[in-house]
């Protein structure tokens, strides 16, 4: 039932995935907050400063609150709560992404330029 | 009219009778599918039960019955459950699965199961490079590698039950 061309197949993608799994893993220890609402940049914050940033868009709300240098989607009105119980991020390498109401929340290092880290698929 | 003609009608009629029949068991499963609670919050993973009746339909019915009950299980849940959002993931990733796993099919030196690993990944990419565009941020790639692994194990499992269903169901050689 297994042949060799999938025993192969499955070496390759496996060896991909590990590829682009160290490639996004280069994470750096961000200190502003970017947050974006349907790709365009909706706010920056500062990560060190704790405040809840109440986000309305298209009739949707979300809070984010930033809290001991990180931050967490404290609150959505999504239907999935995917955002919400991602968690709070502290590294750049990490995002929060509502998808229903296109929220992003990002750390950025506004040293480094705030440059967006671009992995090919 | 010949018999061969009558023959090739009938035929015809059975294939669009057993497809309609899979496009009904994709909708279910796809359904069941929703119910099962996935023990991590990422969005994109899941089994893929609905990848098992298109696997069958690529290897039974053809590249274009399989099309058409892909695309029927799609737009009917879709508008049942998901709403357009739902729809558009779904189409991304379901027909990039069912091409990659076609041609893969068709290579003939793979496997159901390879098939259906490779039909898993594509499956997760099609979603992701969609969320891509809807989001307008590239660096939602960043899930990749973890959804490519998730692709790879739901769609291993996935080859393993149809290759288990078609040596169970060898009379639905047409």
């Amino acid at each position: 039932m297994i042949k060799k061309a999938d025993i192969a197949l499955f070496f390759l993608l496996l060896a991909a995935g590990l590829v682009v799994s160290f490639a996004s893993l280069s994470a750096d220890t961000g200190d502003k907050v970017l947050i974006t609402v349907s790709g365009e940049t909706y706010g920056t914050y500062d990560l060190s400063k704790d405040q809840t940033i109440h986000v309305s868009h298209d009739g949707h709300t979300n809070n984010i609150t930033i809290k001991d240098g990180s931050v967490s989607m404290s609150y959505s009105d999504c239907a999935n709560q995917v955002c919400v119980h991602t968690g709070a991020i502290s590294q750049t390498k990490d995002s929060i992404v509502c998808l229903p109401n296109r929220v992003m929340v990002e750390i950025i290092d506004s040293k480094a330029g705030g440059d967006v880290d671009v992995i090919s698929g | 009219m010949s018999s061969q003609a009558d023959r090739s009608y009938a035929l015809r009629t059975k294939k669009m009778a057993l497809s309609a029949i899979l496009a009904a068991l994709a909708m279910i499963l796809s359904y069941v599918e929703a119910m099962v609670p996935m023990p991590v919050p990422i969005p994109g993973i899941k089994l893929g039960l609905a990848n098992l009746v298109i696997l069958l339909a690529i290897y039974r019915l053809g590249f274009k019955y399989a099309l058409a009950i892909n695309c029927i299980r799609i737009f009917v849940t879709g508008l049942l459950f998901t709403g357009v959002f739902g729809i558009l993931y779904s189409l991304a990733g379901g027909l990039l699965s069912l091409l990659v796993m076609y041609l893969l099919y068709r290579t003939e030196i793979f496997s159901m199961v390879g098939a259906s690993m490779a039909g898993g990944v594509a499956h997760n990419l099609g979603q992701l490079l969609t969320a891509c565009l809807i989001m307008s941020n590239i660096r939602l790639m960043s899930y990749f590698a973890v959804l490519l692994f998730a692709g790879m194990g739901s769609g291993i499992l996935m080859g393993i039950v149809a290759w288990l269903v078609c040596q169970r169901l060898p009379h639905l050689k047409i």
